[in-house]
């Protein structure tokens, strides 16, 4: 069995190497500070972030005051189709009411789920705006933590040219390291993606050019007050 | 392309390819600003990263410990997968690899693959065995894609065609339109954007690496700043990853400290755009992810380097940052090194896999001035094993000439005896000091020739320290 042989060999070397350690086998790792941000910058740390790597974050005080942006968002990107999350809070700020109103079809999972299979893929890759909610988000990068399940495709962050993401103050975390401290060993989601920014490419005499597979736009709503 | 079209170069192949890199106008504007562009950027990221140094450190220390006992990570990594529905293969080398993706495709009946960029694939020469099957593969990295359509070889690890100006790009891209595209970043990344979304559609199969692989979790995880890599493994019903085995770490809670570094070492930036944590396939009641998931690890040599002094190596995450900081690969660029690994560290890697003998030109295309090593995220003692390979290469006779060899001893007994070395230098002073007046030597003659070809030699003063002392003394 070529697994058996491959383990086997890789145990020898293992073993011969650990003459070539660059460090004691008992050296303790070195202590990292956690970061430093206190919980009330949180927010304005990841507003800052989010433009900084070329989004834009728009912070809102309210559920009404966030679907005044994406009205207005909507309105910009004259979407007729939109690839959308199920999520609780998108719910609350009432997504559907929006995209009805203004004659634009709502694909989420359950619409999709009416479609027959092979009709999917060309409708969500037709998607002109992709919205979302996100599982957390991490201040000190500017990121979005976006974990996949039914209703939270992931497709919805990465197919459209404009993807649209509203989220919780107290969704922000400070570090990666508080990040991932959320999630159980077991307990992973198939796919966990990290977004920092809009897509970007310095392929070209590292010059940056925007949106080359992923979105181009990136836009990250901040409802900052409790909802009720 | 065949492996021996580009992986195996003498010293003089890789002189003249210097030479010609050097007399190529648009290859060093190409070239031009790597260190005040990417160069810089790592440098200014690291300095305003306040833990940097620990968390340098501990990216080490991590991968130094999880080598020590790395059978034992894969098998764990092994069971994480499976629980999670997906499903690992072992490849002691790079066509046992490429035979276990084609048989994978083959059984799915597929003939569209897209690939997201991957060095690893790149070494095993993939896409030739794919291609060589009927299989058609599509690069989706913008850059890969660039030069796939060109027909060239990466020039960088994270930047694959940085030796190329905006008119090749344009030229190149036209060619693959059939019409013209106007020159400028924006349409072309927009004609790359357009023309690869049709590749993603039709394929059956995505191909992808891996930056790291997670083993309590099962996962693997794909960095990338344009989101191709999220489409290769999102659009396809099925995922194939390909990871060199030293790609494992432990721990979840290990993952942080490397993507801290990787970053902001390759490019500057805190974080790619993009980070993709994948655990197995898609759960039933997903929409979208690949519904079966293939995980091949590759051994190609690995397991020999991790058993010798050059273990250290194999911590090497692929950020690029020591060939932006190496003076000899911003003048020479990726192509003359000869290996899918350019740069410094290609100077390490390419004669481990390859050969030291097929590559004897590598350990010696450095300065040995050590800006590799203080880029490195997981600070790789590269100048070190520059010159262990040097030594390796000189106590095998195969590599060194008589007259050499010869030579070293001559001079090993002149400067082993203090009498022998006096006369020596007595007549050195007395002849070539003397006669000569020079300060440098610009052209040795005979067989010391090889010398002097890209050096002066410094001339012989026209009296020796040791007189002048004595005088001082007196």
């Amino acid at each position: 069995m070529s697994r058996e042989s491959f383990l086997a060999r890789v145990r020898a070397a293992a073993g011969a190497g650990r003459a070539h350690r660059v460090f004691a086998a008992d050296k303790p790792l070195p202590p990292i500070s956690p970061s430093r941000t206190a919980a009330a910058d949180l927010v304005a740390q990841m507003a800052a972030e989010v433009n900084q790597v070329g989004g834009h974050s728009h912070v809102v005080p309210d559920a009404p005051a966030a679907a005044r942006v994406l009205a207005e968002l909507l309105e910009q990107s004259a979407a007729t189709k939109a690839l959308c999350w199920r999520d609780p809070l998108l719910a609350r700020i009432g997504l559907a009411e929006l995209l009805h109103e203004r004659g634009v079809q709502l694909l989420d999972y359950d619409a999709l789920l009416r479609e027959p299979v092979e009709g999917r893929k060309p409708l969500i890759l037709a998607a002109e705006i992709g919205i979302s909610g996100a599982a957390w988000a991490v201040a000190e990068t500017g990121t979005l933590a976006m974990a996949s399940g039914p209703g939270r495709e992931r497709l919805a962050s990465l197919a459209p040219p404009l993807h649209v993401a509203v989220i919780e103050a107290r969704q922000i975390v400070p570090d990666l390291f508080a990040l991932f401290a959320h999630y159980e060993v077991d307990a992973l989601p198939s796919n966990l993606t990290l977004i920092t920014g809009p897509s970007k490419t310095g392929d070209i005499e590292m010059e940056l050019t925007t949106g080359v597979h992923g979105p181009g736009q990136w836009h990250v709503i901040i409802v900052a007050g409790a909802l009720q | 392309m065949p492996a021996s079209d580009y992986s195996r170069q003498t010293h003089h192949e890789f002189e003249a390819a210097s030479r010609q890199a050097l007399a190529n106008a648009s290859l060093q504007l190409a070239l031009g600003n790597l260190g005040q562009t990417l160069g810089r950027r790592n440098r200014d990221a690291f300095a305003a990263f306040p833990d940097s140094d620990a968390q340098r450190d501990r990216a080490r220390q991590i991968k130094d410990a999880t080598l020590a006992e790395l059978d034992r990570h894969l098998e764990t990594l092994e069971t994480s997968v499976v629980r999670r529905g997906g499903h690992v293969h072992y490849a002691d080398d790079g066509d046992a690899a490429c035979r276990i993706a084609l048989e994978i495709i083959q059984a799915r009946g597929a003939k569209h693959v897209v690939k997201s960029k991957s060095m690893t694939s790149e070494e095993i020469h993939l896409n030739h065995a794919l291609e060589a099957a009927g299989v058609e593969v599509v690069e989706t990295d913008f850059g890969e894609y660039i030069i796939q359509v060109a027909g060239h070889r990466p020039s960088h690890i994270v930047a694959p065609a940085l030796h190329l100006r905006l008119r090749d790009i344009t030229e190149i891209l036209s060619r693959d339109a059939g019409r013209p595209l106007p020159a400028e970043a924006e349409s072309l990344a927009a004609y790359a954007r357009q023309r690869l979304r049709g590749a993603f559609e039709a394929a059956e199969v995505g191909i992808t690496g891996a930056n790291f692989a997670v083993a309590e979790t099962g996962s693997i995880v794909l960095i990338s700043n344009e989101g191709n890599a999220r489409l290769t493994s999102s659009l396809p019903p099925v995922q194939i990853a390909i990871m060199g085995m030293e790609k494992v770490i432990p721990r979840l809670a290990d993952l942080p400290v490397f993507l801290n570094v990787l970053a902001r070492a390759a490019t500057g930036q805190k974080l790619s755009i993009y980070t993709s944590v994948i655990t197995g396939p898609r759960a039933a009641d997903e929409l979208d992810g690949p519904e079966e998931f293939h995980l091949i690890i590759l051994d190609n040599g690995r397991s020999k380097i991790l058993a010798g002094p050059l273990r250290e190596s194999l911590f090497c995450i692929r950020c690029g940052a020591c060939l932006n900081a190496c003076p000899v690969y911003r003048t020479v660029g990726g192509h003359a090194y000869g290996g899918v690994y350019s740069g410094p560290i290609g100077a390490v890697l390419t004669p481990l896999y390859d050969g030291l003998s097929a590559n004897r030109h590598l350990p010696h295309a450095s300065s040995l001035c050590g800006a590799c090593q203080a880029a490195c995220p997981v600070r790789i003692a590269i100048p070190e094993m520059l010159i262990t390979l040097r030594e390796q290469l000189h106590h095998d006779p195969a590599n060194t000439g008589r007259l050499e060899s010869l030579a070293y001893r001559l001079w090993a007994a002149v400067i082993g005896h203090p009498r022998l070395y006096a006369l020596a230098t007595w007549l050195a002073t007395r002849t070539i000091g003397r006669l000569v007046r020079k300060r440098w030597l610009r052209r040795l003659p005979g067989p010391l020739a090889g010398w002097t070809a890209a050096r002066d030699f410094p001339a012989p003063a026209p009296r020796r320290f040791r007189d002048w002392w004595h005088e001082e003394q007196a």
